[in-house]
């Protein structure tokens, strides 16, 4: 025993800190890899089986057998990467919307001087000129020229709207190829973790990477993950098992009979759908099925309120040519995608009916009735399905559709149906409030039709009546309709400059909404990743201090040997010897 | 002693991540500095950019109201001449139509008359078929036509063949105004009235007969003064919605800027301190990334 054990110390001293000094080196390779976690050598005092038994030394009564080294640890905070994960998948969710939508507001490119608002405003314009000079073939050839400048523009932004929906479904499936690299990877590293930990050695590295590659999932869709006996994590996306052990569940991305053109992810094991409520994924499915659609159907209501409007007009009049045409729609299309101005107009300015009544050149009472369009509310904003009879609540409290709050209309509160005379009325409050809007009895629609409440020259609601019934029907039955849910909807109506306006607002507020939520778990994220930082990255100044301290233990190890060294020289060389 | 460890990369990313959201303020009011616009787009100032929208629309709205005006007026202007010179015509008529009722006329002195009158007769004819642009302004909607169809030179009749149509220019969102008076309300049976005196002139009196026509030249000035005040009580009633609609344009234009347009002088200041954050921000990293524990041993 003896000196020997001395010299077995010192030498387990030197590989220790010997290690130590790697651990450092190794510690400053990647202080700028992302990802990597800071390691530490764990050092202990050993005991003679290099256990960490120490009662056999005491047994013996003597020092220690020195220092053991084995194990490396790295540093990390599991709650930590469970929080950053979550924060991070929030953030992805938001900054795929936020980023949808800012792409979609510069189709609008409004409030500006060359925004779809100022084009409608020419079109009124153009009209109005010709109000003001019938005769004139330029102020026509105006109108035509105004009118193809609107529906390019409005068919410009149909079709960018869907593009940019397009290129958010193409997204979707490169968003699959993501995770199953993400997911067969992990499997992978899953295997060496579970075959280097087996032999009792720390997979610190892989254990890094695993991380890297939970934050990936997690960015993209909500994942929850748990560690296994046998090292390896199991990761599930949404409810559905992505990763066991050394398997990946692949996922693909099929065409969706449900959102017809669209792709959704599904496993491939068993067809079920890839869910998440989080992620990158989510904020694309949201911004491509709710927040796109959204908009261009509230273009395409723009589009086909003025379609509808201004050809219901425009088929009335006459043209200033000979024979003076009637009946010509003056736009053909239905929506915004193929709204246009008729190319028979295109052709013969002339047609352009601006007078109600043939062989009247100077007549432009049904260019004003036209031009007028831009003042009356013809564009639904809002529509709430509700139950009506006559004596019961229309609505209770302000009802928002589609950002429009009908209550900023008719005020907050319960709205009642009386018959009144020869009219139907609209009240607030109670059946005996104040009358805030009414029909005429005469003027309500048999079947299917809209009934409209007036004040003075404004509309305060219209409600559309749907009755298969058979015709005619009679007032009674039209009340008793009422009774049925669903059959009747309160619509807001608006013209067509505010509820453009609308349209640009609401958009604007979703992106400022998304991109506030965005920059908000961006914040939390970036906090969380100081914190993860703070436990596991790598500072270089700590690092040299123990590289220091490492080098001085190493230093007196080495001057342990060389000691016992002296001694052994002392015991061997000088005693016993006699001259 | 507990301290936040702060690591190399958090130093790098924190860095970074401040010298980046310095410099996208420092970029976002140089862009509205050098723009001028506050809002460059609807998310920067939802309600503000709803705001703008509905300024922007009114504006260009009174704009085009002005235009409508501007266009009624010119209309209204070439009529009210039209209807002064008409009235100075039949002055003239009704002086002489007093003057050939004298009984002591001679008959010759009666058909020099009659001349003058014809010669007025043609141009009040003229006077109803004046033109605004390719407009016969007296004609109704159907400006194509002449308002008063003559037969015969000298006239033997001088017929309206006009219609009463109303040319409505909108002047606001609740006014139309009907800038045209239509050939039949302003002149009547001025026309038939006139060739009768005129013929009953030549015919040489006698005084009664002409003198009976003093009633109908009386009832057609009266028709074209009722039509000119008309026309000058709508032109004094443009220039009011014309001086109101100025005064809208104003209100809303400083409405519209101070929502969509740059405050230079906060911009300035704004610039100017996002300058002094950058460079302070440069400063600091400069000097603190110089430091390590690296420096400091042998």
């Amino acid at each position: 025993v003896g000196l020997s054990i001395g010299l077995d110390t010192a030498v387990k001293a030197l590989r220790s800190h010997q290690l130590a000094v790697d651990v450092a080196s190794h510690n400053i390779a990647n202080a700028q890899s992302p990802g990597f976690s800071r390691q530490r050598v764990l050092l202990r005092p050993m005991g003679l089986d290099g256990s960490d038994h120490f009662t056999r030394d005491a047994l013996l009564g003597r020092a220690g057998f020195g220092v053991n080294a084995k194990d490396v640890n790295r540093i990390r905070d599991i709650f930590l990467d469970f929080q950053t994960r979550q924060a991070l998948s929030t953030k992805s969710q938001f900054g795929a919307t936020a980023s949808a939508l800012s792409q979609a507001e510069l189709v609008f490119n409004d409030p500006t001087d060359d925004g779809i608002s100022k084009l409608l405003a020419n079109f009124w314009a153009a009209w109005q000129d010709v109000v003001n000079d019938p005769e004139s073939a330029a102020a026509r050839t105006t109108v035509v020229q105004a009118t193809q400048t609107l529906t390019t523009r409005l068919q410009r932004a149909h079709s960018e709207l869907t593009t940019q929906r397009d290129d958010l479904n193409g997204q979707v499936s490169s968003i699959g190829d993501r995770i199953n690299a993400a997911a067969s990877e992990l499997a992978s590293v899953n295997f060496q973790i579970k075959q280097v930990e087996l032999s009792g050695d720390m997979a610190n590295d892989l254990r890094d990477r695993r991380d890297v590659l939970l934050d990936q999932l997690a960015s993209i869709g909500q994942v929850s993950y748990s560690e296994q006996q046998d090292k390896t994590v199991t990761v599930y996306l949404g409810n559905h098992e992505l990763v066991t052990g050394n398997t990946a569940r692949k996922v693909q991305a099929v065409a969706d009979q449900a959102n017809p053109g669209m792709t959704k992810l599904t496993f491939v094991v068993d067809n079920a759908d890839v869910t998440t409520t989080t992620g990158e994924l989510r904020g694309l499915y949201d911004a491509r099925d709710k927040d796109l659609p959204n908009l261009l159907a509230k273009l395409d209501t723009l589009a086909a309120g003025l379609i509808g409007s201004v050809n219901t007009l425009h088929v009335a009049g006459y043209g200033a040519d000979n024979p003076p045409s009637t009946g010509v729609p003056f736009f053909t299309g239905t929506n915004a995608s193929d709204i246009a101005l008729n190319a028979v107009l295109a052709a013969n300015p002339q047609a352009i009916a601006a007078a109600s009544g043939p062989n009247l050149p100077g007549d432009g009472t049904n260019a004003l009735a036209i031009a007028d369009l831009q003042l009356a509310p013809n564009m639904v904003a809002g529509t709430a399905a509700t139950n009506l009879i006559v004596g019961e609540q229309v609505a209770a409290g302000p009802v928002t559709v589609d950002g429009v709050t009908i209550g900023s209309v008719l005020t907050p509160g319960a709205y009642f149906m009386t018959i009144n005379g020869g009219n139907l009325d609209l009240h607030f409050g109670s059946a005996a409030g104040p009358v805030v809007g009414s029909a005429a009895l005469a003027d309500i629609p048999t079947g299917t039709g809209t009934i409209v409440f007036t004040s003075g020259p404004n509309t305060v609601a219209t409600i559309r009546v749907q009755n298969a019934g058979a015709l005619p029907f009679t007032i009674a039955q039209q009340q008793a309709a009422f009774t049925t849910a669903g059959n009747d909807t309160i619509q807001i109506e608006q013209s067509p400059e505010p509820y453009y306006a609308n349209i640009v607002s609401v958009l604007g507020a979703d992106a400022n909404g998304a991109k506030g939520l965005a920059d908000s778990s961006e914040l939390l994220t970036s906090h969380l990743d100081a914190m993860r930082q703070s436990v596991s990255g790598v500072n270089l100044d700590e690092e040299m201090t123990n590289l220091n301290a490492s080098q001085h233990a190493y230093n007196a190890a080495a001057r342990v040997i060389t000691t016992i060294d002296d001694m052994l020289d002392t015991l061997i060389n000088r005693t016993g010897v006699t001259r | 002693v507990t301290a936040i460890r702060v690591t190399e990369q958090w130093r790098v990313t924190q860095q970074t991540g401040y010298l980046n959201s310095v410099s996208e303020r420092l970029d976002k009011i140089q862009q509205q500095m050098s723009t001028g616009r506050r809002i460059a787009r609807a998310s920067d100032d939802p309600a503000g950019a709803s705001l703008a929208l509905h300024y922007r629309d009114s504006l260009d709205f009174e704009t085009q109201m002005r235009r409508n005006m501007d266009n009624g007026t010119s209309f209204m202007n070439v009529t009210e001449a039209a209807l002064n010179s008409a009235t100075d015509a039949l002055q003239r008529v009704r002086e002489l139509t007093v003057q050939a009722a004298n009984d002591t006329l001679a008959q010759q002195d009666r058909q020099a008359i009659a001349k003058e009158v014809d010669q007025l007769i043609q141009h009040l004819a003229q006077i109803g078929n004046s033109t605004f642009g390719d407009a016969y302004i007296f004609s109704g909607h159907l400006t194509k036509t002449p308002a008063f169809l003559v037969t015969g030179n000298p006239p033997t009749a001088i017929t309206f063949q006009g219609d009463t149509g109303q040319r409505l220019h909108r002047i606001s969102r609740q006014d139309t105004v009907a800038v045209n008076v239509d050939g039949q309300t302003a002149f009547g049976t001025m026309f038939t009235d006139l060739i009768t005196l005129r013929d009953n002139l030549i015919a040489g009196g006698p005084a009664a007969t002409i003198s009976a026509s003093l009633s109908d030249i009386d009832k057609a000035l009266d028709k074209v003064l009722q039509a000119r005040a008309d026309v000058g009580a709508k032109l004094n009633r443009l220039e009011a919605s014309k001086a109101t609609s100025v005064q809208a344009d104003i209100n809303l234009q400083e409405l519209r800027s101070g929502i969509e347009e740059v405050d230079l002088p906060t911009a300035i200041v704004q610039l100017q301190s996002q300058q002094n954050a950058l460079q302070a921000a440069l400063g600091a990293i400069g000097r603190t990334s110089n430091m390590s524990l690296i420096d400091f041993m042998r």
